[in-house]
């Protein structure tokens, strides 16, 4: 495989990682209240509570 | 110059024509009426206090239209004790900014325990908000030889009374009708208070600033709280509590008890309207089989007999029959390895698809059979009714700690998770003890931690029936409890003194597990597993791949493990090995315990990464167990000792590691402090138990 396609690949795929986990604070931020977690305790994904 | 109208704005809230409050006393099927009105799938089961927050969903009357239904806290009373059951009293008497007032309660009534459950119904008719009173469990009451005259009480409430099996779907249609009925009556107020008592009530609702229709509720309520409950009241000025402080003074004078009297009143009505409308037949002395059941499973000796036999047969299951289900993921993980490592030439991206994110995620989605076999188990104990009476056993051991058996609810819920457990600590009455609940609940091992013990276990014994693994892992279930109760019993000792109270729990008959409801929760779990699985544990595996990967070694002859050992991660993990060679771990297992600070279960898959970029010049690629056992200290001694295993697991029992716990829990205390003591307090002791099982374990002449 071509070095360069390697490393850029590669870095993508770890830049994806690194942005996903930004992504998630700066949704999880805007959201206000929320369990923040996907226990499956029903705050926030089967039924929402009132803003 | 031309003009528009201006266009209208369509709100959500504008489309919805109603808001139904569902309201009722601990599990009487609330939240069953509400998910099939709404086709939510909101957490049932059979013990009080499973929701502990108001939900919200929308549901359509009889003639299409849209109403918005809210989903309340179980509460016996509008007097509330605790957190939860506060969220309902303050969403009927329109206390909750942001949350309209309801045009409509539909008021659930378990139609076998009338006459307690019409104590809140009168309280609700107080409020002259029209009321639709959902009779449940008809058949129950039938079974118990319970006939409830309809006719009459309907004539005695005033209101509409619907008949319901909320479980088989019976009475729905006519509920639906009943609440789109349009204009809604009020209903007629039906406990009659003492005259001088209804003149103090009028007097106070009028200098009270709320809605005229809830004013005299709201004054009942004030003027029935005693002194140290109304200098706690901080939704009203200080001259209405003054007010209210002096009304009570002159009903006193005038010989009535300003608590006590509305109370009798209320239940005056309730034996009127028992007396007219409900007829138990049968033999009220024969024991029935809830009874008879209770007798065992609460028994002082045989009750524990039965939850540690539960227990026990709960791991053996997750050790054999998850085993097939097991192996299939993991031939398919390691196949698919292979062939990625058979389709692409040697590279950082292959490395990085097989040792990060196949290694990774692989790593940790073959240990989802024995995560859905412990949901299996825990659904089937909260819908036959068994977690209440664990709650009532474990009564006596909580309270030598200083705690109740409600404590223990939410420690029961956090087997499943910690984040759903510290929720349900809200049904906990008193503050201190809410606290000290939620300070422990952690410690209770959680399915998170499965991956780990079910690794190490495998580790440690390799070859030994599953009915010694399950032993090792139930032993670790009954640490976690034990720490749980001793770290409970120091704060209640030391940080949040104050009395132990008395346990009153209702009860509930056993019933038949819904096997639709166990198996959708199974599902939901699943899901759920393998979307963590997919986005957070995969961009965790990713980056913990590049740690361990990146920078490359200088020299270019240098063998994987000594890349390892520059990479990030390896310095990483040489960092903290001074703190951890006490407890006997190295650094590679440093890097387990740094990669696993946000979510346990992470441990493996970083093991799994870890092992896998160190061995990647190797054709056959070996289990992580085998990999594991056969890891040697630079001196050839073995890495996992058996000393190292029990401790890593015990360290695990003990230490935070979640970062989404964390988060509920300065949701919950609505403070960083109490959170950051917990993670502080947490890891000291999980140093310290691993300390003590190695060092001591050595000193015993142990390996």
């Amino acid at each position: 495989m071509n070095p360069l396609v390697d490393q850029l690949a590669v870095g993508a795929i770890i830049a994806g990682a690194l942005g996903f986990f930004v992504l998630r604070i700066l949704r999880k931020r805007a959201g206000g209240k929320s369990c923040g977690s996907d226990c499956g305790c029903g705050t926030t994904k089967i039924a929402k509570p009132l803003k | 110059m031309s003009t528009r109208a201006p266009a209208p704005v369509a709100t959500p809230a504008r489309d919805v024509l109603r808001h139904v409050a569902i309201a009722g006393n601990p599990n009487c099927g609330k939240s069953t009426i509400f998910n099939a009105l709404t086709g939510l799938r909101q957490k049932v089961g059979n013990y009080p206090g499973v929701t502990v927050e108001k939900k919200t969903g929308r549901f359509f009357g009889s003639h299409g239209e849209a109403m918005e239904l809210l989903d309340l806290p179980g509460s016996y009373s509008l007097q509330v004790r605790s957190p939860d059951e506060a969220v309902s009293r303050d969403v009927l008497l329109g206390r909750l900014p942001g949350t309209p007032r309801p045009d409509v309660i539909i008021c659930v009534v378990d139609a076998s325990n009338l006459e307690r459950n019409l104590y809140l119904v009168a309280q609700m008719l107080e409020l002259q908000i029209p009321v639709v009173v959902a009779l449940n469990m008809v058949d129950v009451a039938e079974k118990n030889g319970i006939v409830i005259d309809l006719m009459a009480l309907r004539e005695k409430l005033g209101v509409p009374v619907i008949p319901m099996v909320g479980t088989k779907g019976v009475g729905f249609i006519e509920l639906r009708q009943a609440v789109s009925r349009s204009p809604l009556p009020h209903p007629p107020i039906c406990a009659q208070m003492p005259i001088v008592l209804e003149r103090e009530v009028m007097a106070l609702a009028k200098q009270l600033p709320v809605a005229p229709e809830v004013a005299r509720g709201e004054a009942l309520l004030l003027l029935t709280l005693h002194d140290q409950a109304l200098d706690e009241v901080a939704h009203h000025e200080r001259a209405i509590i003054d007010a209210t402080k002096t009304a009570q003074q002159r009903l006193r004078t005038a010989g009535i008890d300003p608590l006590s009297a509305p109370v009798d009143a209320r239940y005056d009505w309730i034996g009127e309207v028992c007396a007219a409308a409900h007829h138990s037949g049968g033999d009220h002395h024969a024991l029935s089989i809830s009874d008879r059941l209770d007798g065992w499973l609460t028994h002082r000796v045989w009750g524990w007999v039965a939850f540690l036999g539960i227990m026990v047969l709960m791991f053996f299951c997750i050790f054999t029959v998850a085993q097939y289900p097991m192996d299939w993921i993991k031939d398919g993980a390691a196949a698919l390895s292979k062939w990625v490592t058979g389709h692409m030439p040697d590279s950082d991206l292959r490395g990085l698809l097989t040792d990060g994110i196949i290694a990774g995620v692989g790593g940790v989605v073959v240990f989802l059979p024995q995560i859905l076999i412990l949901y299996f188990f825990l659904g089937i104990l909260e819908d036959t009714g068994y977690m209440a009476r664990a709650a009532f056993i474990m009564d006596r051991l909580m309270s030598k700690v200083g705690l109740h058996g409600k404590s223990f609810i939410p420690m029961l819920s956090s087997l499943a998770c910690a984040i759903p457990g510290i929720m349900a600590s809200r049904t906990v009455e008193n503050r201190k003890d809410r606290l000290v609940t939620i300070l422990v609940a952690p410690l209770m091992s959680c399915s998170a931690r499965i991956p780990v013990y079910t690794l190490m276990i495998a580790v440690l014994i390799p070859s030994h029936s599953a009915l010694q693994k399950a032993g090792i892992m139930l032993s670790m279930y009954l640490l976690g409890l034990v720490a749980a109760a001793g770290m409970a019993w120091l704060f209640k000792r030391k940080l949040l003194r104050g009395e132990t109270p008395m346990l009153l729990l209702e009860m509930p008959p056993y019933r038949l597990p819904s096997w639709r409801g166990v198996l959708l929760r199974m599902w939901e779990r699943a899901g759920l597993f393998l979307r963590r699985a997919g986005t957070i544990i995969l961009a965790l595996s990713i980056l913990l791949w590049a740690l361990a990967t990146f920078p490359k070694p200088d020299k270019a002859d240098a063998t994987p493990s000594e890349a390892l050992a520059q990479s990030f991660a390896g310095r990483m993990g040489h960092a903290i090995e001074p703190v951890i060679a006490p407890l006997g771990y190295d650094w590679k297992i440093g890097i387990g315990l740094i990669g696993s600070f946000a979510a346990r279960e992470v441990f493996v898959g970083t093991m799994s990464i870890v092992y896998s970029v160190e061995n990647k010049d190797e054709e056959n690629i070996e289990p992580l167990r085998d990999t594991m056992i056969a890891e040697k200290r630079a001196d050839g001694r073995p890495v996992f000792t058996p000393l190292v295993c029990i401790g890593l697991m015990v360290f695990y029992v003990l230490a935070m590691q979640c970062i989404s716990t964390v988060a509920i829990v300065r949701r919950e205390t609505n403070s960083w402090r109490w959170p950051l003591f917990q993670i502080a307090y947490m890891t000291a002791l999980a140093w310290i138990g691993a300390f003590i099982v190695f060092q001591g374990g050595k000193l015993l002449g142990f390996q």
